[in-house]
Formats: C-alpha cells, structure tokens, sequence
C-alpha cells in the first residue's frame, strides 16, 4: 500500500527544505502540472517499511479560485483525497498560517502540521504549547527545523500514523463563526445532503462555506444539482 | 433563511474575519509571545516602510542610485569614447571615400557613441540588483503597493513595475501573475512609462550636455515622471474604460540581508548582457541603415540626404517642442529601439563632421529642448518589440494601437507643458 502524502504551506515556510528531506534528490521528479505553467514535484520514500508517494503543492496562503496556485493545491486535496496533508506553518507567523489550517480542516483533509523555524520562533521569544495547540485544533503537530533536518523523523512517524489511522476522526476542531452563522452553515449543509452525490463527493460544511462565500468554482459545481435553486435562494 | 442578513454584503471578508478571530481564540491559550526582541529588520522597516518616511528614502536611495551608476561609469564612458575616436580617427585613413564614412561615421561614430553608455546601464542593473539582494526592492513595491491601493490600482502590479526599470518586455510577460483581466490590461498599458534600461543613454547623453551638476537629479526626474504617469494614467483608465476594484494583495517582506558581491554581479549580468546582444543585433544594423540613409544620395550632405528629408517631412509637427530634423529622424529610427535615438544623433552628427556631439547640442537646443526630448524619449510609442509583445500578451490588435495612440499622445502633451513651464520661467 502505497500512501499519498501532499505537502502545503504558504511561500518561503520551508516547504521544499523539507519536501528534499523527506524525499532523496535522486528519487524526486519534476514536472508540470496538468495544463499549467505551475512547477509540480513528487518523489517516493520509504519509511518503517511503509510507502509514502510524496506531492508538493504549490506554496498558498489561502485557496481561493482566484489564483491559478491556489485552486490547483485546492483541487488536488479535494479531488485526489491524499491520505495525509502535511501543512508546515512558520511557527515564528503561526498567527498567519494557521489561517491556512483553518481552511484545510474546513476540507476535511486528513492534516498534519509541522510547526516549521521552531527555533526562529523561539528566538522572536515566542513560547508555543504544542500539545495544547494540537489538541484545540484536533491535530497532530511536529515541531521542525527543516534546515538542521530536526524533527523529521518525528514528522515522518506523525505522517504514517495518520495515513494508518485514516478514517478513524480525532477530536472536533473548536473552530466555529459564531452562532448565528453557524445556523446559517448548518441550514446549508441540510439542503446539501439531500443531493447525496454531491454530498458524498465533497465535505458538506466545506460546500457551505464556500458558497457563502459565492465562490465560482463552487458555484459552477452545483450547478447540476436539483437542489441548485434552493440553494441559491439562501445565498444570493 | 437569507445569507445576506447574517453576512451583509461581503461575505467572504466577513467570514475570514471570523476564522482570523478563531485563531486569535486558541492561540491566546497556547502561545506567550514573551518580550519581542528587536531584529535588524524590524528597525530598518520602522524607516523603510514608515508611513510618511517610506516615500522620501525610496526617493531618495534611487537618487543615489543614480549618482552612483553616473559617477562610477564615467571614466568607463570616457575610455570608451577615447578608444572609438581613436579607431574613427584612423579610419580617416582610408582610401576609398565611401568606405571610410561608412568605418567612420557609421561603425564607430553610430556603434561606437552608443557602446560608450553600455557602462552607466551596467551600474545601474548593480544599484537596482544591491536593493534588490539586500531586501529593500519589496520594501519599495510595498510603500507604492500603498499608494497603489489607494488609488484602486492592484498590488501585483508594482513587481512587474519594478522589473521595467531594467526592460519593459520581461515586465509585460511578468503580468501573467495577475489575476483580473482589467487590472492585467492596465499593468500592461502603463508598463512602457516605466523607464527601461534603454532610455538610459538618451538621458544621460542629454542631461551631461545641458545640465552639468544637475544631471543626476534630471535623470532621476525622468524615472519619477514615468512612474507619475503611470499612476495617473492607471487611475484614468480605472475610472473610466476599465473600471472595477482591486484584489487584495499579500505580499511578504523578506529578511534583510547584506548583498554578496558575487550575486549582486550575476544579477547584473542577466539584466544587462540582453544589451550586449542587442549591441550585436539591433544596434548593429541600425548603424549600417542609419549610415547609409544619412550618407545618401551620396554628397549632399546630411540634411538632404534620406534621414534628413524624413526628418524635415515630420518636422513641422514637433516645432512645437522644439525639435528640429535631426530630432525627429533620431526619434523615427528609435522606434527599433529607444537607444537609437542616441546612435541616430551620433551619426547624425559624425557625417556633419562632428566629433563632440554633447558639445554640438549644446550649440544647437535650449536646455528646455533637451528636457523635453528627455521625456518625450521616456512617454512616446514603446520600442518594435514592446509593441510586439503587448500585441502577443493581449491578443488584441485593439488594445495595442490604443496604446500606441495613448503614448504618443501623452508623450507630446507632456513635452508641450514642459516647453511652457520652460518660457514662463524665461528659457525660450
């Protein structure tokens, strides 16, 4: 069994250091992806006796449609479901990446976050509960400092242990909007499934969000649905 | 159920709002932030960015810029001009007329005069590569992001900006990275005020003639006017053809760090060895053709021959700016590429039988003429392969002659305004 693993992470966070430390010069390959002028690099690991097909994804800060990077790392999680999604957040930004977390969690990708320049963050003197972060937002983190390749075998152990445990869900995320727009999602998300292809092939609460946000990829999705109208009547 | 009583009328700002307060929520249990120690770069961008200091350093380190890409290239400039008047000065002695002209008027005083400004091009590529490598180029794209953003201009547009101080070409391609098709349109509209590299010899050629001490400071007024223009005429087409509101723009400010002398100089090079090949080609065939139609009918004398008859065919449409036919025919062949203009004068010039053209003008134009030619120099239709790649980049023939008609335009308003002011202040 083979396991996917891609990697996310806003620009210049470290996201090729540990791409290179995670997968041997020789074993990587670089190529474009589909239709795009967009770099894409993959490469093939071994570790503990288990396969790990490593993706790069394009460096983003959210994953909007409007940007050509963003919507490929975003359709890539949604339509290819990688068994694990690595987010690696500056640790010494963590306020600004985790907005990226926010957003993979809301795609119900299977994450787990290296808590990258763990020692540039320590030096600004910040001091960072990992434990407690990880349980707050349901996810396991690694600190690392990719460039002295510190953390990586425990990021790679995180890594396989999600990959094995998926399907099983960790602890609820405590992310909310707020009552009143929670309602707002929760009404969405029952009008989505009811159509159950839709429903089955993208997170619910995620669709709802989005459309709430009049996102023109998602809006082009639903387009079929018979529950279109309805839906639109919530929104618009 | 209605989303817009919960979310008002921007939902997605609304939203994010609310995710960036989440994050506020948890990080308040799990991270101390302890006493922020100050770094370097924090310090430098309590300047460099600063609200109202921001502007003046920018203005000010390109000022510097500028004197220092001036100064240091001169005796690089002199050794070169002393080695082509050498070689034209021998070449006098050959036998067959024709031949020598050609040797000596074309080849070394058209190719030769120009070759002479590959230096300051140099040391400019090194001033913009040192703020670039050091950290400060972002830095300048972020206070006119500010600017930019006021004026309902989108944030992407400043980076290709910045690459069109070394050429406009590389700029336009480089708009692919925005995202709205008006904003892109507008980016590559303005892009040619952007003063390229090319502009550089025109500039420097009429600013060390007319105005001695002041020449930096003229240079550095032609930069700082083609961005104005820019601005102003990317807020006018937002306002009207093209309208619509910018995208947001994230953009990070890297570390500062020292430049290594070393990648600063590969910096350079990549910018700059794009005009020594252009030296090879262009300029190249434009001293043969620039030769031979100044050249003939052969003894006539400049003036009658070909460039001097387009010239004074055109001419009477720019005596409102002062230029006469050697002006005009410079800047007709210029339109193969903006340093042209300086090897047309050369050859111009060298067929008259004169060797010190800077001197020559002097003789010939007002200081307000040479300022006017400056800026027109700097606005007028882009070079042939501008033209080309805006035609490429927007798939239209539309938008390119509209932007072919908006920079001659512009450029004839703006040099009329400049001869005004230059008679009310009594330099008629």
């Amino acid at each position: 069994m083979v396991y996917t693993v891609a990697l996310i992470g806003n620009p210049n966070v470290g996201k090729s250091v540990i791409f290179n430390n995670l997968v041997p010069g020789a074993r990587q390959h670089v190529g474009n992806w589909p239709g795009k002028t967009v770099e894409k690099k993959e490469g093939k690991c071994v570790y503990k006796g288990t396969e790990l097909k490593i993706v790069d994804l394009p460096g983003t800060y959210s994953l909007t449609v409007r940007a050509v990077d963003e919507l490929i790392a975003r359709n890539y999680i949604v339509e290819e479901k990688p068994d694990v999604v690595v987010h690696i957040v500056d640790a010494s930004n963590i306020e600004r990446n985790l907005y990226l977390t926010f957003l993979l969690l809301e795609l119900e990708a299977n994450l787990v976050i290296a808590l990258n320049m763990f020692d540039v963050a320590k030096e600004k003197g910040y001091k960072i509960d990992v434990n407690k972060l990880s349980e707050q937002l349901g996810v396991p983190i690694v600190p690392t400092v990719a460039t002295a390749k510190e953390g990586m075998k425990e990021l790679k152990d995180e890594i396989v242990n999600a990959a094995q445990k998926k399907g099983v869900v960790m602890m609820k995320p405590k992310i909310t909007y707020g009552k009143k727009i929670e309602g707002l999602i929760q009404f969405i998300v029952k009008i989505i499934k009811k159509d159950e292809t839709m429903a089955q092939k993208y997170p619910a609460r995620w669709l709802a969000i989005k459309l709430l946000e009049k996102d023109e990829d998602i809006l082009e999705k639903i387009k079929d649905s018979i529950y279109r109208r309805e839906l639109m009547e919530v929104i618009s | 159920m209605k989303a817009r009583e919960v979310l008002g009328e921007d939902p997605e700002i609304v939203l994010a709002d609310k995710r960036y307060d989440s994050i506020s929520t948890i990080l308040s249990t799990s991270l101390v932030r302890g006493a922020r120690k100050w770094t370097l770069t924090d310090m430098l961008d309590k300047v460099f960015i600063h609200k109202a200091l921001g502007i003046p350093v920018f203005l000010a380190l390109f000022w510097a810029m500028f004197r220092f890409a001036f100064d240091a290239s001169a005796p690089f400039m002199e050794i070169i001009g002393l080695f082509f008047g050498l070689l034209a000065e021998a070449s006098a002695g050959i036998p067959n007329e024709i031949l020598a002209s050609f040797i000596g008027d074309g080849i070394f005083g058209g190719l030769g005069f120009i070759l002479t400004f590959i230096p300051p091009i140099f040391f400019l590529f090194l001033g913009i590569a040192i703020l670039e490598d050091s950290g400060y180029l972002a830095r300048a794209a972020f206070i006119m992001d500010r600017i930019m953003f006021k004026l309902g201009l989108h944030g992407r547009s400043f980076i290709p900006m910045l690459l069109g101080f070394g050429c406009n070409i590389p700029a336009m391609m480089a708009t692919r990275s925005i995202e709205g098709e008006k904003d892109r349109l507008i980016t590559l509209l303005v892009n040619p005020f952007i003063s390229c590299g090319a502009r550089l010899p025109v500039y420097i050629l009429i600013a060390g003639a007319f105005f001695g001490s002041m020449a930096t400071t003229a240079i550095w007024s032609m930069y700082f006017l083609g961005i104005m223009i820019a601005i102003l005429v990317a807020l006018l087409l937002r306002k009207t053809i093209l309208r619509g509101e910018p995208a947001p723009f994230i953009m990070e400010l890297p570390m500062y760090k020292a430049p290594t002398f070393h990648g600063s100089v590969i910096h350079m090079w990549e910018r700059g060895v794009h005009f020594l090949k252009k030296a090879g080609t262009y300029l190249l065939a434009g001293a043969i053709i620039l030769w031979f139609l100044s050249s003939f009918p052969w003894g006539v004398g400049v003036e009658f021959s070909y460039t001097g008859q387009i010239g004074h065919a055109l001419a009477p449409i720019f005596r409102p700016l002062g230029f006469d036919w050697r002006i005009v025919a410079s800047l007709v062949f210029a339109l193969l590429a903006k340093e042209i203009a300086v090897e047309a004068l050369g050859i111009i010039y060298a067929v008259e039988g004169e060797t010190a053209i800077a001197g020559a003008l002097v003789a010939d134009y007002s200081p307000v003429v040479g300022y006017t030619l400056m800026a027109f120099t700097l606005l007028y239709i882009p070079c042939v392969a501008t033209i080309g790649t805006m035609k490429k980049e927007t798939g239209s023939w539309k938008w390119t002659i509209f932007q072919l008609a908006l920079t001659l335009v512009l450029a004839y308003v703006v040099g009329l305004v400049i001869t005004g002011i230059g008679a009310i202040l009594g330099y008629a």
